[in-house]
């Protein structure tokens, strides 16, 4: 477990930008890719009018270079992304060994976030209920017969390990996880994982979600979880804010190249993004859905504790910040509780505020806010943190602090009972 | 690197409960087929494949006040998890008074089963001609917390209120898991980092959506007979056979478990799951990896053996180069579980160590000649010799690139 790992290579695809320096920019400018959703006749939900989606001329180029028959749209944002993390590592198919690869998929139901493609989803799914009724026999046999493609409600099987494989040349190490919205920390910490126990020497972490349609905005007002924000889409989600009211759910892809510092050397990378310090892991059995103070605190401390650091090393925070009443008031009190007076000067950034919630690749999107925020000496602002809630008391700011950063502790939290916490440290030779 | 041992084993299948029956019936010749037994209640009348279902898939919640709010998030795979999780336990004798935060839960996961595929069609019906928005319809109309109870690591946090394994929950997809075997690996690197002493890896192979069975069907067909000589690795082969099972396994650094007077009921030497371009070049990677790593060749081996007419091909001739033992495999016997199956086959390869006794494949008449000079073991049971101590284990993807391999020993080696 000694070997050193670092973020060599970055990639996403959001809202607000699909490169890393234009989602970068974004994050400083403070932009917002939050919008109303007009796409849906949502009125009637108590919640829920306010989405973030990556624009159709995105989703168009992307689908055009990436989107093979039979890709899953999930997939096809996952190679878009990992594709720029691989170029931005300087990867040149010049792997030895069997890499890692962890990633999380967030099932989109029978679409990603298409409302069109529902719409003729469950059109179909009447259609053959009129045809046959719905006794699963019947409905073998309807399929069965069918000579069209599969269903797209059997997409969920994905290609994506294999066709990584091909492009890195080398075996896979693969698992593709769910821990809920936690995942995407879940992702980078098994992939470290594999890095620190010698198993692979390099590894691709990614991370997708694309779910926003009927269903998936039906069930999350069924959860009350949405924000119910009826001014400027732009300011719906707004982490530790007063008025926060829900989060805002987003489509984006992150990807993430991680190697032992050693194999970057090895391969003539000079400069990276980071380096991975420690993490911590911690499940609540008490509640399925509302926060827990203290397995957020413990999270965040046996991450420091095996960084090897104390609460006054850290230099930021970047937090889970969902724009929930729960969540950023649990996450708010525990950090206080771990950092005490610090918290009066502790900067604290929130990625959500301007990108919406993407479960599992917020987690690689907001990593790669904190290694650029390592490198560059920069923490962007909480443009929708205007009234800050005076119980949650954290430092946030409305345009971006310029100083030196050399640590980072970054949360994701999770449905589920699931926490996670890690430390970015400023590498000795950060990419300018 | 620690060692590990596994201390805890249990398994749902439609034997019954436990290893031993279905040792017993594939060493008895007796398999589990719905429309084979005489007044067993078929789980799908109008398939056109035989599925070896569970006896009783209505497995009970726990009972106590920390049950009763939280059953509205389970699911049935959560039920059986949580059955075999605490059995697993049960027998591993982990007490009490154990550090929760040094155990933790990895599980073998399914494709996310959608619990609206029986209502979706009459959904799409009403959404027809009812006045409401699409979502607003749905909002009303679909049963509260189906989302939630659809969330692949919600079993874990089950097993981890049951078991006090509080370190750590996560779910493994089985698409990249071969079976439950990734998420075994997965779990060996939990503890082979230090992170965790004690790992429970559960495995439930839920009912598949139709439209994902009529997928895997187009994929590669499914077995529709399950007759004598429809088993894996015969001539007559012609697809891989239902089946639905649950398992749970409990690893745990050797150490420890030694310390606590745990049940050893076998070491876990060695697990690795692997994609590359093909299923032929991942087993061959994933096999030659857990070899070197265990240091020594299995005395027997528990194939995959899927039934499949390619499947049962490409796994004989990749791994036959590079073992030669007794094989037997158990899908012609309880069916192929899918997720759970690798699992399952690594508990009763573990029976099969502590018998000395390797059964025959179920279904199995006449091996194919096309597989090569394979050591199938054929109707009758086959005993190890009294220095066999190690057995490998392989399990396969059913749509993808993906294979796994265990080798697992004997407590005295």
């Amino acid at each position: 477990m000694n070997n050193k790992v670092v973020i060599s290579g970055m990639g996403v695809v959001t809202a607000i930008g699909d490169t890393v320096e234009s989602f970068w920019d974004s994050n400083l400018q403070g932009k917002s890719g939050l919008r109303l959703e007009n796409r849906m006749d949502l009125a009637a939900l108590p919640c829920g009018w306010v989405t973030s989606v990556i624009p159709d001329e995105i989703k168009s180029s992307i689908k055009e270079r990436w989107g093979q028959s039979n890709r899953a749209w999930g997939d096809i944002l996952m190679h878009a992304s990992v594709s720029q993390a691989l170029d931005d590592a300087g990867f040149n198919g010049d792997l030895k060994r069997p890499a890692g690869l962890t990633w999380a998929r967030v099932w989109p139901g029978p679409s990603g976030s298409f409302p069109q493609d529902y719409i003729d989803f469950i059109k179909r799914a009447g259609e053959r209920h009129a045809a046959v009724g719905s006794e699963p026999g019947d409905v073998v046999a309807h399929h069965l017969r069918a000579k069209q493609e599969m269903e797209i409600e059997a997409s969920d099987l994905s290609a994506f390990p294999t066709e990584l494989s091909a492009k890195l040349g080398v075996p896979l190490i693969a698992s593709r996880l769910d821990a809920t919205c936690a995942g995407g920390i879940r992702a980078l910490v098994e992939a470290a994982r594999l890095i620190k126990i010698g198993k692979v020497d390099f590894a691709v972490v990614a991370a997708v979600v694309s779910r926003t349609n009927h269903y998936t905005l039906s069930q999350y007002a069924q959860l009350m979880a949405l924000s119910r924000w009826k001014n400027p889409p732009s300011q719906a989600s707004m982490p530790f804010d007063k008025r926060r009211s829900g989060m805002v759910i987003s489509e984006s892809s992150g990807a993430i190249v991680v190697e032992s510092a050693e194999h970057a050397r090895a391969r003539g990378v000079k400069e990276v993004h980071a380096e991975i310090g420690g993490w911590g892991l911690a499940v609540d059995t008490v509640h399925l859905t509302a926060p827990n103070i203290e397995m957020v605190e413990r999270a965040m401390r046996t991450a420091l504790n095996r960084s090897n650091l104390t609460p006054d090393d850290i230099d930021m925070v970047n937090a889970h910040g969902t724009s929930t009443r729960l969540n950023d008031i649990t996450e708010a009190k525990a950090l206080h509780r771990v950092f005490g007076e610090r918290m009066k000067d502790l900067d604290v950034c929130a990625v959500k505020s301007l990108t919406g919630h993407g479960s599992a690749a917020s987690g690689i999107l907001e990593t790669v806010i904190s290694a650029l925020t390592l490198c560059r000496g920069i923490i962007p602002p909480v443009v929708t943190c205007t009234q800050p809630d005076p119980e949650c008391n954290v430092k946030t700011s409305l345009t971006p602090v310029r100083r030196p950063i050399s640590t980072v502790l970054k949360n994701s939290f999770g449905f589920g009972g699931q926490y996670a916490s890690m430390v970015f440290k400023r590498p000795e030779n950060p990419r300018p | 690197m620690d060692r590990i041992v596994i201390s805890g084993a249990a398994l749902l299948s439609a034997a019954g409960t436990g290893a031993a029956p279905v040792f017993d019936a594939m060493v008895s010749g007796t398999h589990f087929f719905d429309r084979q037994q005489e007044g067993k209640r078929s789980l799908h009348e109008k398939f056109p494949w035989p599925e070896a279902s569970l006896n009783d898939p209505d497995v009970p919640w726990p009972e106590g006040s920390a049950w009763v709010d939280i059953k509205k998030y389970a699911n049935a795979s959560a039920h059986q998890a949580v059955a075999v999780a605490r059995m697993a336990v049960e027998q591993s004798g982990v007490p009490d008074e154990i550090n929760g935060l040094r155990c933790g839960t990895v599980v073998a996961s399914g494709n996310r089963v959608d619990e609206l595929s029986p209502i979706i069609g009459k959904l799409g019906i009403l959404a027809q001609t009812d006045p409401r928005p699409l979502a607003k319809l749905l909002y009303d109309e679909i049963p509260d917390y189906s989302y939630l109870r659809g969330i692949p690591c919600q079993s874990g946090q089950f097993i981890c209120l049951a078991t006090g394994f509080r370190g750590s929950n996560v779910a493994v997809y089985g698409e990249a898991g071969a079976g439950g075997l990734g998420a075994l690996a997965f779990a060996m690197r939990l503890i082979q980092s230090g992170e965790l002493d004690r790992v429970m890896v559960a495995g439930v192979g839920i009912p598949i959506s139709p439209a994902m069975l009529v997928a895997f069907d187009r994929n590669d067909p499914l077995g529709t007979e399950s007759n004598p000589g429809r088993g894996p690795f015969d001539i007559g082969r012609a697809g891989t056979l239902l089946g639905h099972g649950a398992v749970a396994v409990i690893i745990e650094n050797d150490e420890l478990a030694t310390a606590r007077g745990a049940p050893r009921l076998a070491r876990l030497l060695a697990c690795e799951t692997i994609n590359f371009n093909s299923r032929t070049t991942a087993l061959d990677f994933a096999t030659r990896a857990v070899l070197d790593e265990a240091g020594r060749r299995p005395d027997m081996w528990w194939a995959h053996g899927a039934g499949s007419v390619l499947m049962d091909l490409m796994e004989c001739q990749t791994v036959r180069p590079l073992v030669d033992a007794p094989t037997t495999s158990s899908k012609g016997t309880i069916g192929n579980t899918f997720e759970s199956s690798g699992l399952i086959d690594l508990v009763l390869a573990i029976e099969s160590l502590k018998r000395g006794e390797v059964p025959p494949v179920g279904l199995l008449e006449k091996p194919d000649p096309a597989l090569g000079e394979v050591d199938f073991v054929v109707k009758t049971s086959r005993r190890l010799g009294s220095d066999a101590r190690a057995a490998l284990v392989t399990a396969l993807d059913q749509r993808v690139a993906a294979a796994g391999a265990a080798i697992i020993a004997s407590v005295e080696t």
